[in-house]
């Protein structure tokens, strides 16, 4: 069903993102106005574009469907992805600025001295883009086609030329006030929702989300089923159905008994206001108000599991390629410590929001649980709350913030990746970073046209843990501890982002199983981020000839403050 | 060839010609006793900040396990989880932020004195 001001207002952030981007295009002419907009971002606008490239389509529609389907525990995924900005803060953020390295890569081979080190830290830069930036792509598609219709490639190859061509035209420049841009977007188009639903509820009572999952139908509610389901029907009641229950075709009125019942993919059924909701299991029941993680209680060890999502989220924010790149546009460590507090700030704001819609989620439309298709809470909520023109506009604001978060965490991505790709791998030049770009911009649409679905939640966590173990004890380390060898950051990087990835792809691939084989599988986070610090320090400390020569020069750079070094430090603009 | 990119400063004054704390901190053991010394100064407003923090985050699964009812506690009606995760706990990790940007920056300030005196 395609709804025109849903469309209207996906088309309208499309152009307005083309057109800011494209303005970053006449100024742009320098390599360093390409990759860093120069350095001259103040803080409150660095940022909204920090907060607005980090709040992907998993912060904007993931968490509300993952509460609302495992329980108000997944919200810790929102409380981890604000603290890594209170840790990236009081860590790295002014000694990072101060060493004036523009990439991770840049940061390994001038704090360690190992040319090599670098290679390897931007493989690792380009795996964990890549494979963050195919399920944006896949969301962009999915999303578009649920909420307006159309086949799936449309918002695919939408997305892919729109982040391409404003990347390869515009550059750092123009994509700064884009990516600020889209954060106003995004908080205004889940704030202002969530707001109008909490005062829509006729009767507000929080209490009862608590009871056994889900609730009634608070109105007539039509549900279609997309595949075949068995459901929990604990009371009888009198449906219109259309399509096979329990293998018999039925048209017209059905009493569904108490007992179990499959019904068959393609049936809808209309339930009557007031209905007692069957449930699908496993949803969970009584510890859906828990304030600890049970996912599908597949673990069964929830405060462990919690614990790894924490430990991953935390530690895995200061790792993304993606928002490090962003450090370098603050005019110094100051300036980068202020832009910190503002992002804690913003991104603390937006994660106010997701909770609301996983409670009226639960509340007000049972049939998500019975379609599985709670991670469209937020696009669908506002149409199911809200009659007429009133809910079009919501449903059109949140289209409009998804499809911002989709074009601005794949414009972080994609610059991450072609500033890799230009600047460590082909030599740098604007010319080589506008190749890159459109490769590998047509690469991931490609990725995004091919992959059917992939779960967006597992990706984006395995992005997160790798991150978390390799990348954030490399920083922590070199920044703090000034004994860290290239040996040993070469252990760590290979030992942590190794297990990570391996952990993650068997668990993806189904092993595992069920209790602590599938916890640390499934949530590697928990042991490889002190595997990776181990192996740092333990290989540091088995090699002390490796010490970089130039130590008390590089701790000097990264620690003491600019306004009391003598004349330009650092070297100048470019130093071979 | 590939070059790397290192920063320049801009806007800082030019004191060319003036020994700066750069100078000073490599020149000598005393200068590298003034850097040890920021550094863990640094290092601990870090964990001063840290600290609360980890608290925080690491005590309240823990003590929803040896409280087992903490889940179906409720605040004038509306569920404790809800309350803490989905607001409640951002404002103090917030103003720890800002905290540190000031403590941090006192602390910069007090080293420049320091280096000045000299």
């Amino acid at each position: 069903m395609a709804a025109p001001l849903s469309v209207g207002a996906v088309v309208v952030i499309t152009v307005t993102t083309a057109v800011i981007g494209m303005r970053g295009m006449r100024v742009a002419r320098t390599p360093a106005d390409f990759m860093v907009a120069a350095r001259q971002v103040p803080p409150l606008l660095n940022a909204s574009a920090i907060s607005g490239e980090y709040l992907s389509a998993a912060s904007f529609l993931g968490i509300a469907g993952l509460a609302m389907l495992e329980g108000l525990g997944a919200l810790w995924y929102a409380v981890g992805y604000a603290t890594g900005y209170l840790v990236l803060l009081a860590t790295v953020a002014a000694p990072l600025r101060r060493f004036g390295a523009y990439t991770i890569p840049d940061f390994a081979e001038g704090r360690l001295g190992s040319p090599r080190l670098r290679r390897w830290a931007t493989v690792m830069v380009l795996v964990i883009c890549g494979f963050y930036l195919i399920p944006q792509f896949n969301g962009a598609g999915i999303t578009l086609q649920a909420t307006l219709g159309g086949p799936y490639w449309v918002g695919v190859v939408v997305l892919g030329v729109v982040v391409t061509t404003g990347i390869a035209s515009g550059g750092m420049k123009g994509i700064t006030v884009v990516q600020a841009f889209l954060y106003w977007i995004k908080v205004t188009a889940i704030a202002v929702p969530a707001v109008v639903l909490v005062l829509a509820v006729s009767h507000p009572s929080f209490g009862t989300v608590d009871g056994p999952a889900p609730t009634t139908f608070t109105r007539a509610t039509l549900v279609r089923f997309p595949g075949t389901t068995r459901m929990d029907v604990s009371r009888p009641v009198t449906v219109r159905a259309a399509g096979t229950v329990d293998g018999t075709r039925v048209h017209g009125a059905l009493t569904l008994r108490p007992g179990t019942q499959v019904v068959a993919a393609g049936t809808s059924l209309r339930f009557p206001a007031g209905a007692p909701a069957p449930t699908v299991s496993p949803v969970t029941g009584s510890s859906w108000s828990s304030p600890l993680l049970h996912l599908d209680g597949r673990h069964g060890h929830p405060l462990a599991a919690t614990y790894g999502v924490l430990l991953a989220t935390v530690f895995g924010a200061m790792g993304l390629p993606h928002i490090l790149v962003r450090f370098y546009t603050n005019r110094d460590g100051q300036a980068a410590r202020r832009t910190t507090a503002f992002v804690l700030l913003l991104v603390s704001t937006f994660y106010l929001f997701p909770a609301v819609f996983a409670v009226l989620g639960r509340m007000e439309a049972p049939a998500l649980y019975l379609t599985g298709q709670t991670d469209s809470v937020v696009l669908v909520l506002p149409r199911i709350m809200v009659a007429g023109l009133g809910g079009e506009v919501l449903a059109a604001l949140v289209a409009a913030g998804a499809f911002a978060a989709f074009l601005s965490t794949s414009s972080g991505l994609l610059i991450a990746m072609a500033g890799a790709l230009s600047h460590d791998i082909m030599g740098w030049g604007v010319r080589a970073f506008r190749l890159s770009a459109l490769v590998l911009g047509m690469l991931v649409t490609g990725a995004g046209l091919l992959v059917a679905s992939v779960p967006i939640n597992v990706l984006v966590g395995w992005a997160f843990a790798v991150a978390a173990s390799s990348f954030c004890p490399l920083l922590l380390l070199g920044i703090w501890w000034p004994r860290l060898t290239r040996v040993g950051a070469m252990w760590g990087l290979a030992l942590g982002g190794g297990t990570s990835s391996l952990a993650v792809v068997a668990s993806m691939a189904g092993f595992g199983g069920t209790g602590w084989s599938a916890l640390l599988l499934g949530e590697p986070a928990i042991w490889t981020v002190p595997v990776a610090f181990a192996a740092m320090v333990v290989g540091s400390l088995l090699t002390p000839g490796a010490v970089p020569a130039n130590l008390t020069d590089l701790l000097v750079t990264m620690h003491l403050p600019e306004r009391l070094r003598r004349g330009p430090v650092g070297g100048a603009e470019q130093v071979g | 060839m590939r070059q790397a990119v290192r920063a320049p400063t801009r806007g800082t004054i030019d004191r060319t010609g003036v020994p700066g704390g750069d100078d000073l901190l490599r020149r000598d053991e005393y200068g590298r006793a003034l850097l040890g010394s920021l550094i863990r100064a640094q290092l601990g407003a870090t964990v001063s900040v840290l600290g609360p923090a980890v608290l925080l985050l690491a005590l309240y699964p823990l003590l929803a396990v040896l409280v087992p009812g903490l889940g179906r506690d409720q605040v004038i009606g509306v569920p404790l989880t809800l309350v803490v995760l989905g607001g409640g706990i951002y404002p103090p990790l917030v103003a720890l932020g800002f905290w540190y940007v000031r403590r941090a920056e006192q602390l910069e300030r007090r080293f420049g004195e320091l280096l000045d005196d000299r």
